[in-house]
């Protein structure tokens, strides 16, 4: 038997364990990847695309933070897309088609790059504690990896159970093994662990298809990237397909029905209301006649397509004859098919807003095991997990996003203030402080962080610090400009006067649009004329000044009882005159502040009230 | 239930402000500030009666006027200024002792809320004292008693079971909100989907309906009012008509002065009285002519506010005056758009002919003579029932009493204006979200708190979603 040692060891090669092992190997730290097969490091294991409305924030938080995410899928991008455009600049939302095996490649290659990274192809099966600290774990081909810290992040191969119709297989990806020895060992340390589960569709062969029937999407002109350190892009934009349901499809899904294993009872764990399988779209929305379909490509090289909206589990023998009902899939032929997928996780009441569980000192949780769905949202915490366990190395304070900082922030407060009842996904919605949460001003948001910790190169920083000059610069002038009748002539049908006024004004004009003013600043800009991202910086940030101040307030509000925090060694049970159902909930989610406290569901303002009382006492008496 | 936003008290932030007297009459009312702020929201307000005691000194009791933004006299008050290091609360504090006129005393703090104090929470100034180490340590678990008490104490039974409902009518009303903002959202988070979200023009009548509830709830504060503070009438008219003599009968006690000398009631009295089982205030007002001095024309004025602020006014007609009627159709112009009763005093006074008769029909005036008690029998009756039908509806429950919640109200109503012309010229989403979470949120510190889970639990009922 073999021993070895690292820093951390990371159990899980997908979108959260290599961000962690990037991270932590900017920082210094050396750790070891132990996964199932080295060449799939952050497979897609489902849809091939990075980004959409919320995720997108995150995707360029974890840029601004270092992270690999972004360069990837710029590198491997077939289509770029920036949603929402219509709407105002916080939500807009980039969108990136990827090249499925390209992306692989990038992150597989970036990796081997990386110091202090070692893969293990491997499966975890035991965390090793010794007084309730980890110290390491035992593989299940017996081999014992030492560390300090371990940061688990098995998407969905813990207890991974693949459903096909009536067939089961036990499995985290089809055709790759699941680790259940491993949740046995979280069930001995004392872990809750429960079950979800998601669901993909069948992939298509391209040249089967009659894309003449379906309406054609391009990407957009100029590409939307993700990261600032892009250079170039691997591939000619290419278009995606929108296609439709017909009668016949519905009567197909609805007669099988039964045969679903969400409908037999074969499967009982909840999925998400936001990614439903196509027989719960017709089951649940009967009056709808038909469903949109996504044909979108898997990649440059490849005729494989993945009909984005058809994620099923019925049997095989279904799954083609409904999708061939599809207009434009009338011959079309399935290259793998669709199933659902069940898979332990630990409610993330169990995880402080570090990432490290409440009961194992030195253990984080990052991903699917918190509740979570999507890439982007496992790539968020496996960041986050990443520097938080190098801090603890290192006995640093955790680094903490709040909900006013990022969406990174909103996601893991609402993991660990929420019970988790569907995988977890992130929608602008959810951000209450949006309107100053924008993918144009993640860098702004995150760039103190990055130089603190360390996450980017210098030069890097230094260019992302000039911008911010030539934005505020940008601002300033923006004042000075004063617009003529002339200038104003374009924009008679959204403006309510045409007096002349300065472009500051005019960019503050609720019916002017960003792009619609893009050709006025460029003019008036002289020395930023090209740099549009300058201007349209400084035009987002006029737009919403207003509304952002009006925020602040609100912010302002929340910031305070954030920072009231609550000592690890606090005991709840010890407060007189609180509720009993109070008390157990804070048991249940130890919230790391009084804000935190302040969100758990079921939470009354008079609780917190009570609670606030109590943390002072303890505080003047410590 | 009542719910509390103390978490939201942090200690060194806002100046909160309180009555601390019981409600209802009595000689003295008390009113305290505490915060940063205390002193430059009095001083701003506070008129001394001697310029040499103008500035506040720790523990020195001051004397002057309180004041509104027009500089108009509210009332007398006395002042001290505590510093934060000898105060109750341990911040910088000050308590205003007015007269007792429920009134007088809700004015000024409607006055001190208008300057940037906020509504103090039930027991928040015992909870500062404990904060900042006033009171006894050990006594932290009577806080959250005190929390509970403070606001059940003030509630009988009966209006227990009003304010079940009550909340159960904001907690629809911020339902409906969230349905609103659940369409707003679903546009924003999902474009790309198949969902038709409501017409904007629907969703600007639905705003309509629920700024128009929302509203009739906030307004209802008066009635709430009534019912914590009780029915106020207004006794109003010409100089000598008789007024202070009806005031008199009325408390069945020599109170006011009665002179024979025109306009010599020249600030008001006012007094408490049980009429049909409802506490009834009764002010005695300043005559009201054109002309008169200096001092008389102060007193009209302070009548024209009571008689502004009354739930009824009692108009009272000198039927010894030969152009009464005149005057009468006259003062109806000038006073009375309001609910009101019309006296004809001195009726033992004239020899009622026909024309009398068919002038005091026409005018609808109540004959009765104060110096005899002639008709103040059936004017008792009338007054009754004029109370029983002014007082607010108590079946539906539906009834602000609190000034706290008002403010709320009124802070989400202004929000959803806002919401509604931003989704009528057909401004970007996100802002009218803004808006509309803003608008929930004070709905929300009225009944419990919003959570971005029950938005996107509306959304994902009602469209379908999924790509």
């Amino acid at each position: 038997m073999t021993t070895k040692d690292f820093d951390i060891v990371i159990i899980g090669g997908g979108h959260a364990g290599v961000e962690a092992a990037l991270a932590a190997s900017r920082m210094g730290k050396t750790s070891a990847i132990v996964t199932m097969d080295a060449k799939k490091l952050a497979l897609m294991s489902c849809n091939p695309a990075i980004g959409g409305i919320g995720k997108s924030h995150v995707v360029k938080e974890i840029d601004a933070l270092g992270g690999i995410m972004g360069m990837a899928a710029d590198a491997a991008g077939i289509q770029f897309r920036r949603l929402n455009l219509s709407r105002g600049p916080a939500v807009w939302s980039t969108r990136v088609q990827c090249d499925r095996r390209h992306y692989n490649d990038y992150i597989v290659e970036y990796v081997s790059r990386a110091n202090k990274i070692e893969i293990i192809e491997d499966l975890a099966g035991e965390i090793l504690t010794e007084n309730g600290r980890v110290k390491g774990i035992r593989t299940e081909s017996g081999e014992i990896i030492l560390c300090e810290v371990i940061i688990v992040a098995t998407g969905t191969f813990l207890g991974g159970l693949i459903h096909i119709g009536e067939k089961k297989i036990k499995a985290g990806r089809i055709g790759e093994k699941a680790a259940y020895k491993l949740s046995d060992s979280f069930r001995g340390l004392g872990f809750e662990i429960s079950r979800l589960k998601t669901g993909t569709p069948p992939r298509l062969n391209g040249d089967s298809i009659d894309w003449d029937k379906c309406q054609i999407q391009p990407g957009d002109e100029p590409m939307p990237l993700f990261s600032h350190q892009t250079k170039r892009v691997a591939f000619e934009q290419t278009p995606c397909y929108l296609t439709y349901t017909t009668a016949k499809t519905k009567e197909i899904i609805l007669e099988n029905i039964k045969r679903s294993p969400i409908f037999s009872g074969q499967l009982n764990s909840t999925g998400p209301r936001y990614c439903p399988s196509i027989e719960d779209k017709f089951y649940r929305f009967v009056d709808k006649p038909r469903h949109q379909l996504f044909l979108e490509p898997e990649g440059n090289g490849t005729s494989e397509v993945y009909p984005n909206g058809f994620s099923t589990s019925l049997p095989e023998e279904v799954q083609v004859a409904a999708i061939k009902t599809v207009t434009g899939l009338e011959q079309v032929e399935i290259t793998r098919p669709g199933y659902a997928v069940e898979y332990d996780y630990c409610p993330a009441r169990q995880i402080k807003a570090n990432l490290e569980t409440h009961l194992i000192k030195g253990l984080f949780f990052a991903g699917q095991i918190n509740g979570t769905s999507g890439y982007e949202e496992a790539a968020g915490q496996g960041l986050m997990a990443g520097i938080n366990a190098v801090l603890q190395i290192e006995k640093e304070p955790p680094f903490i996003l709040d909900r006013s900082e990022g969406y990174i922030g909103v996601m893991i407060d609402d993991l660990t203030t929420r019970s988790t009842t569907e995988p977890y996904r992130l929608f602008t919605s959810r951000a209450e402080y949006r309107l100053s949460m924008r993918e144009d001003n993640a860098r702004d948001r995150m760039a103190d962080y990055a130089e603190k910790y360390n996450l980017l190169p210098k030069t890097v920083l230094n260019s992302f610090r000039e911008l911010q000059n030539k934005t505020k610069q940008s601002i300033s002038s923006f004042k000075k400009v004063r617009l003529t009748a002339e200038d104003l002539l374009n924009y008679s049908n959204e403006l309510n006067n045409m007096n002349s006024m300065t472009l500051e004004h005019f960019l503050k004009q609720p019916r002017i649009s960003i792009a619609r003013a893009m050709p006025l600043l460029v003019s008036y800009n002289g020395e930023f004329r090209d740099r549009l991202e300058v201007l349209e910086r400084a035009a987002i940030f006029i737009r919403y000044q207003g509304y952002i101040e009006k925020q602040q307030r609100e912010i302002d509000k929340f910031k305070k009882l954030e920072h009231e925090a609550i000592p690890e060694d606090f005991i709840f049970q010890a407060i007189t005159g609180l509720k009993r159902e109070a008390t157990e909930k804070f048991q249940r989610f130890r919230p790391d502040s009084l804000g935190q406290a302040s969100r758990i569901e079921g939470i009354t303002p008079g609780d917190v009230a009570v609670l606030s009382v109590h943390l002072k006492r303890h505080k003047a008496t410590a | 239930m009542m719910t509390t936003t103390s978490q939201k008290s942090s200690i060194n932030e806002d100046t909160i402000v309180a009555i601390i007297t019981p409600p209802g009459e009595g000689g003295i009312a008390a009113i305290r500030l505490a915060g940063r702020q205390s002193l430059a929201f009095l001083s701003k307000h506070f008129r001394a009666i001697r310029k040499d005691e103008s500035d506040f000194k720790p523990f020195l009791m001051r004397y002057g006027f309180f004041v509104d933004d027009n500089l108009q006299k509210i009332d007398e008050i006395l002042a001290v200024f505590m510093p934060k290091e000898r105060s109750y609360t341990g911040l910088e504090q000050i308590e205003i002792f007015s007269h007792g006129g429920s009134l007088v005393v809700k004015k000024i703090q409607e006055i001190l809320l208008k300057s940037g104090a906020r509504a103090a929470e039930p027991g928040e100034f015992t909870k500062l004292a404990f904060l900042s180490g006033r009171i006894d340590l050990s006594k932290a678990e009577a806080v959250a008693e005190i929390i509970e008490a403070n606001t059940q104490k003030s509630y009988d039974v009966a209006r227990e079971h009003l304010i079940g409902n009550y909340s159960e009518h904001i907690e629809k009303l911020r339902t409906e909100l969230i349905e609103i903002l659940a369409e707003v959202e679903a546009s924003i988070d999902f474009p790309e989907e198949e969902i038709d979200p409501e017409e904007t023009s629907q969703l600007v009548d639905r705003l309509n309906n629920l700024a128009q509830s929302i509203k009739e709830l906030a307004d209802s504060y008066t009635g709430g009012r009534i019912i914590s503070e009780g029915f106020k009438v207004a006794i109003a008219g010409r100089p000598n008509a008789g007024k202070s003599s009806l005031f008199n009968l009325l408390l069945k006690q020599e109170r006011a002065l009665v002179t024979p000398t025109p306009g010599t009631t020249r600030d008001y009295l006012s007094e408490w009285i049980e009429l049909g089982g409802q506490a009834v205030n009764i002010t005695d007002t300043a005559g009201l002519r054109s002309g008169g001095g200096v001092i008389e024309k102060a007193g009209q004025s302070s009548a024209k506010k009571i008689m502004g602020q009354a739930d009824l006014i009692i108009w009272m007609a000198d039927l010894s005056q030969k152009k009464w009627a005149e005057n009468l159709s006259e003062d109806l112009n000038e006073n009375l758009n309001r609910n009101s009763i019309i006296l004809g005093n001195k009726i033992d006074k004239v020899s009622v002919d026909k024309k009398t008769e068919e002038l005091l029909s026409d005018y609808n005036v109540l004959p009765l003579s104060c110096l005899t008690g002639q008709g103040i029998d059936s004017f008792k009756r009338v007054l009754v029932n004029a109370i029983a039908e002014s007082m607010p509806d108590l079946t539906s429950g539906l009834v602000v009493t609190s000034a706290r919640h008002q403010q709320k109200l009124k802070s989400a109503l202004a929000e959803i204006k806002q919401a509604k012309s931003k989704l009528a010229e057909n401004q970007s989403p996100e802002l009218t979200a803004l808006d509309l979470r803003l608008a929930a949120s004070e709905l929300a510190e009225i009944t419990g708190r919003i959570y971005n889970e029950d938005i996107l639990g509306q959304i994902f009922s009602k469209f379908c979603i999924g790509k």
